[in-house]
């Protein structure tokens, strides 16, 4: 069954064509990654499915319902969550208090405390839940805001770059993480540079390039096709 | 009254609220495109660029001189203020806002002291002339032309000269302007000394036109303000046209209601505008355009 | 029943300085010495104690919107003047008997809420922030106060109240409690002092079950991070709206008890001055926690009385000179800078000699 689907989905910014065209559909219960060049249009595609940006024609569906007229909190309560690239954390306040506000519209009293020890636990920060988020190495940063966007058990979990800053041990954890939410049901949709990661938690993977889906397959048919490889040789050579 | 005193009349308002509006701004303009900073001590950069006018004035030069005398005090301690408060807060611009407004409280109180309640004026230069039943004063005219004239210059300076370009790259991508050898606080540093010149400008040019009193820059300040929000980040794209639109409102208000209905329509329009574009004038021929 | 125990629960919490008992001793002690001080004092000068408190409640609104919000609002002066003038306005009209006051208070402080909600609907629902909020609130500030002033000639009239212009209005009944043999009035000194300590402290105890409930999470983390805050579901226009509406109703009450105190209100108690005062106290005080704000704003408010004497424009500058270094070298506040750096000394001299 269709989770989200991207139908005919454009974006201009002025004369520049970010989203072109974009069909995507996504499957509940799978683990799907957008890999691409940089400036393929990765980030502004999440942008347009969390309605960030409004898309200039084309519509979002999600579990069949039309969401593309919806403002971003209304989306997030239909069941989307996400973890934004650069680490997206209340800096200010101690990490206990980061996760009790992303899980207290859920829950309330000892079954809060108690679902923050769990995620705590599941993140690796249980001796630091009570530094300030600010004062955490990037890559606990990345865990606690996947730890934010998962407590409000979405149906469909978006990461951009999750990996990014983080060491391979961190990396392969984090792929870890990953799978164990989506064998508990949790579809993911992934943007990631990180091939080792890509190769560990995904099953579909779409490559977009200057706006437009370019390939889609499985991780060794991209890697099989040549024309992705010209395309990432074209960046490295620009 | 036929129609052509009629149409003149409803011009020389619009003239006179467009160059109250557009020089009252500009300095505001500049600071917040460029720098990201309100500054809120401007109606204290204009009333010291009026007070140091009028001195010069009494102490026997022309008026442009002084009134060059005026831009340049302003733009001196515009320079002072952002090496010893401005440049310490880049990162915090709420911070810069509270600490401007110290900075204007300091200012207007420090002159109450040393200047007293009032300063003498200086008489409005080149008398007035009749059309139909109705006597105009020349010195709005010139107003109104160094406004526009104001406009052209930066416009000159922001796309023509080095300091512009280099202004503008560091403005786009600091890091980069860095990285190839561009003086970033210096040219923070001439950026706010210009927008402090500007309104010193202000008021050195309004100086004959009103009573001097330490807490004149509140008159300013207003008209400012709303210009900006209006108009958004950029001088030419922003400050311009919603000069132009608010001067409209404005005038047609004041000559329907009075001067203070006139500023009560600016409040209207400005919290109307937000709602509907909140990135200002600019943000929204931006948007379209990129 | 729960529920009740779970606000007082509240009362203690991340977003508030104090906890334990040996914080509430000293909440217990400090409140005693404040009911006591009557004994000890004459009426006059517990009259003008009683005008120190009446600015703390502005100065825990701009606390609210601003240290706890994130948003600089200059328009707590506007609904001060608000509530100030509608007070005055209903009073001068209906009169003070059969308790009229109070009903007058609290649709005075409607009334700045009220317009607090249709200027927050177009500021939020905009989605404007930062800087441009700072201005837009000002400017409605600063049009309020030239709207006022020129309201001097005869034409300005709400039934039997005059505007008056520069001059204010004067002579309203000041609060009146309805009571067996003849109404109780209260003017400042001694039974002013304990209605207004009665609000101060509950008002005080509320917004700290507030800040730390689920509510004030939510608006500590739009401060934070906004964009972070919607993409965990929350509606931030609305909570920064009601944060917004609640913070006007406390700076109206301020105006209202002012407009009490001394039976007049003017048009400069919303000028630029006016409006950089409590700015100044919230500013030094440290703006994210409401004691801090509270001591701030009563030792700022001492220090700025003491230095009149030597005249008020001395006063304003020095204002302005501590206004300019707090931000340049203690940006959280001096006297929650100080509460931190104590608190940190103790902790560490407890962990030596344990």
């Amino acid at each position: 069954m269709a989770l989200l689907q991207l139908r005919d989905l454009n974006k201009h910014f002025g004369g520049l064509h970010v989203t072109n065209s974009v069909n995507l559909v996504l499957e509940q219960g799978e683990i799907h990654c957008l890999i691409g060049p940089n400036g393929a249009g990765k980030s502004t595609l999440f942008r347009l499915i969390l309605g960030e940006h409004h898309p200039g024609s084309g519509q979002i569906w999600f579990a069949d319902e039309d969401i593309t007229a919806l403002k971003s909190f209304a989306r997030i309560r239909r069941g989307l969550s996400v973890k934004f690239q650069v680490p997206g954390v209340f800096k200010g306040l101690s990490v206990r208090q980061n996760l009790e506000i992303a899980l207290q519209s859920r829950l309330h009293g000892a079954a809060l405390d108690k679902e923050i020890e769990g995620l705590l636990a599941f993140l690796n920060l249980e001796a630091e839940q009570a530094q300030l988020a600010g004062n955490l190495s990037h890559g606990q940063k990345q865990w606690l805001e996947i730890g934010m966007a998962i407590s409000l058990k979405p149906r469909l979990l978006l990461l951009d770059e999750p990996t990014a800053g983080m060491s391979p041990e961190e990396t392969h954890m984090t792929g870890e993480m990953v799978r164990r939410l989506n064998a508990a049901g949790m579809t993911v949709l992934a943007i990631e540079h990180d091939m080792a990661f890509v190769r560990q938690v995904a099953q579909r993977v779409t490559v977009l390039h200057l706006g437009q889906v370019f390939a889609q397959g499985s991780i060794d048919e991209i890697v099989a096709d040549e024309r992705v490889a010209a395309i990432y040789l074209g960046q490295a050579h620009a | 009254m036929d129609i052509a005193t009629l149409v003149f009349s409803a011009l020389y308002q619009f003239g006179d609220a467009f160059a109250f509006l557009v020089l009252s701004a500009c300095g505001l303009a500049v600071i917040f495109g460029m720098m990201g900073v309100i500054n809120l001590a401007h109606g204290e950069f204009i009333m010291c660029g009026a007070y140091v006018t009028a001195a010069t004035v009494h102490a026997g030069l022309p008026l442009p001189l002084g009134i060059l005398c005026g831009t340049l005090a302003s733009a001196c301690v515009g320079v002072l203020v952002e090496l010893l408060v401005i440049r310490h807060l880049y990162e915090r611009p709420l911070d810069t806002i509270v600490a401007t407004w110290g900075l204007s409280l300091i200012a207007t109180q420090g002159t109450l002291i040393m200047v007293g309640s009032t300063m003498a004026g200086v008489g409005t230069p080149f008398g007035s002339f009749q059309v139909g039943a109705y006597s105009y004063s020349i010195y709005r005219i010139v107003l109104f032309v160094a406004a526009l004239a104001v406009l052209g210059a930066l416009y000159a300076l922001f796309n023509w000269t080095r300091f512009g370009v280099l202004a503008r790259a560091t403005i786009q991508v600091p890091h980069m302007a860095a990285a190839l050898g561009v003086d970033t606080r210096l040219i923070y540093s001439l950026t706010f000394a210009c927008g402090a010149g500007l309104a010193g400008l202000a008021g050195g040019l309004y100086a004959p036109t009103m009573t001097l009193v330490p807490t004149m820059g509140a008159t300013f300040i207003m008209e400012a303000f709303v210009t900006v929000v209006i108009g958004g980040a950029d001088v030419f794209l922003g400050t311009a046209p919603a000069g132009g639109i608010l001067a409209i409102v404005k005038s047609g208000m004041t000559s329907w209601q009075g001067q203070l209905f006139g500023q009560i329509g600016l409040l209207i329009a400005v919290i109307i505008v937000v709602r509907v574009l909140p990135k200002g004038i600019s943000g929204f021929v931006l948007r379209e355009r990129t | 029943m729960t529920g009740f125990l779970g606000l007082f629960r509240r009362l203690e919490g991340p977003q508030t300085l104090g906890r334990g008992p040996a914080f509430w001793a000293l909440f217990a002690l400090v409140l005693a010495g404040a009911l006591a001080y009557p004994l000890f004092s004459d009426g006059y000068t517990v009259g003008n104690t009683v005008y120190f408190f009446v600015w703390v409640f502005i100065a825990l609104s701009l606390s609210l919107i601003w240290g706890y919000g994130g948003s600089l609002s200059f328009g707590q002066t506007a609904f001060f003047g608000i509530a100030g003038y509608g007070y005055g306005i209903l009073t001068i009209n209906f009169g003070a008997s059969y308790g009229f006051t109070w009903i007058a208070l609290l649709l005075a402080i409607g009334m700045a809420a009220l317009v607090a909600a249709l200027l927050g609907y177009f500021m939020f629902f905009g989605r404007i922030g930062g800087v441009f909020l700072g201005i837009v609130t000002l400017a409605v500030t600063l049009m309020l106060e030239r709207f006022m002033a020129q309201t001097a000639g005869p034409e300005w009239r709400i039934g039997a109240a005059r505007l008056n212009g520069f001059n204010g209005m004067s002579a309203m009944p000041p609060l009146t409690i309805p009571w067996f043999g003849g109404p109780i009035v209260l003017f400042a000194d001694v039974g002013l002092y304990y209605v207004v300590l009665a609000m101060l402290v509950l008002v005080y105890l509320a917004l700290r079950i507030l800040m730390n409930s689920s509510f004030g999470n939510v608006i500590v983390a739009i401060r934070e991070n906004p964009e972070r805050a919607e993409m965990l579901g929350y509606d931030i226009r609305k909570y920064q709206l009601i944060t917004f509406v609640i913070g006007a109703a406390l700076a109206g009450l301020s105006g209202v008890l002012y407009t009490v105190w001394g039976q007049y209100i003017t048009p400069s108690s919303m000028g630029m001055t006016a409006a950089s005062l409590p700015l100044i106290w919230v500013a030094v005080g440290g703006r994210s926690d409401l004691t801090a704000t509270i001591i701030g704003t009563l030792v700022v408010l001492s220090g700025f009385q003491a230095l009149t004497i030597y005249g008020s424009q001395y006063a304003l500058v020095f204002m302005g000179v501590l206004l300019v270094l707090t931000v340049l070298i203690a940006p959280n506040g001096l006297v929650l800078g100080l509460i931190t750096w104590v608190t940190k000394r103790v902790a560490r001299r407890k962990q030596e000699t344990a």
